[in-house]
């Protein structure tokens, strides 16, 4: 498997530069166009919570991305050591809700759940919170 | 981003370039806020067509405007999505709630129709 590793400070005007290297990554991996903005979304809504929540836009904290990748399966863990949150805890939104009835929040995780194919979260002994996602290709490109 | 604005009438054309994330939706968000408070203006289209990325932020700013401006009898309407950005949508199901177009020209018309 293919592997990078990344170091970010918890400074929202860092998520295009990851999005990008999302991509490319799923580029390498073989996935379509589709699903490439599939795994933005995913590493986008997810580095977002980091920084904002988990780190409270602290530029002097960092959390560290990593990306793992092979043909047709691309493997994206965060590890920080912020505010813990199970991301995989969450609720999901009430997709049929009218407008009046839709709640403001609520849609980040929902959307890491759709897109991705397996989602972890785990706290190690030393306080290191991991959130590891996980795709694989459905027809490879 | 970038985001420029026409008036067509009482409509507030919006056309912004860049992601829409949570990085820039407090610039959509403030300009929006802006034109509501100092303009009285309740009628908004959204261009998306140089938009290549949403993700929730953005759709919470979307979503906050189209709710307050609907109580004042507006709305904030969007056009012109490029196919990712759709999807999100689509995947959010705020397709359903909002008013999407293809065009601005459409889109524009849908608020003299009523």
């Amino acid at each position: 498997m293919q592997h990078l590793s990344f170091d970010f400070p918890a400074d929202t005007g860092i998520l295009a530069k990851i999005g990008e290297q999302a991509a490319r990554s799923g580029e390498k991996a073989g996935f379509s166009d589709a699903e490439i903005g599939d795994i933005q979304l995913a590493v986008d809504e997810a580095c977002s919570n980091t920084i904002i929540h988990g780190l409270k836009k602290d530029p002097d904290r960092m959390f560290q991305l990593e990306i793992r990748w092979e043909t047709g399966t691309i493997e994206i863990l965060i590890h920080e050591t912020g505010e813990p949150f199970d991301p995989t805890a969450t609720k999901d939104p009430d997709l049929k809700a009218s407008l009046e009835d839709r709640p403001i929040g609520g849609l980040g995780y929902y959307f890491v759940k759709e897109v991705m194919d397996e989602i972890r979260y785990q706290v190690n002994d030393n306080g290191i919170k991991t959130l590891h996602m996980i795709k694989k290709a459905k027809d490879l490109s | 981003m970038n985001i420029t604005e026409k008036s067509e009438g009482d409509i507030s054309q919006i056309y912004l370039d860049g992601r829409f994330d949570a990085d820039t939706c407090g610039e959509v968000e403030d300009f929006i806020r802006k034109k509501i408070s100092e303009a009285g203006e309740y009628r908004f289209i959204l261009d998306m067509e140089n938009v290549p990325f949403i993700a929730s932020a953005g759709l919470r700013v979307v979503l906050v405007f189209a709710k307050e401006l609907r109580n004042h009898q507006g709305d904030l309407r969007l056009t012109t999505l490029q196919t990712n950005v759709n999807r999100v949508f689509e995947i959010s199901g705020l397709n359903n709630v909002l008013r999407i177009f293809d065009d601005m020209k459409t889109a524009t018309q849908s608020f003299s129709d009523e």
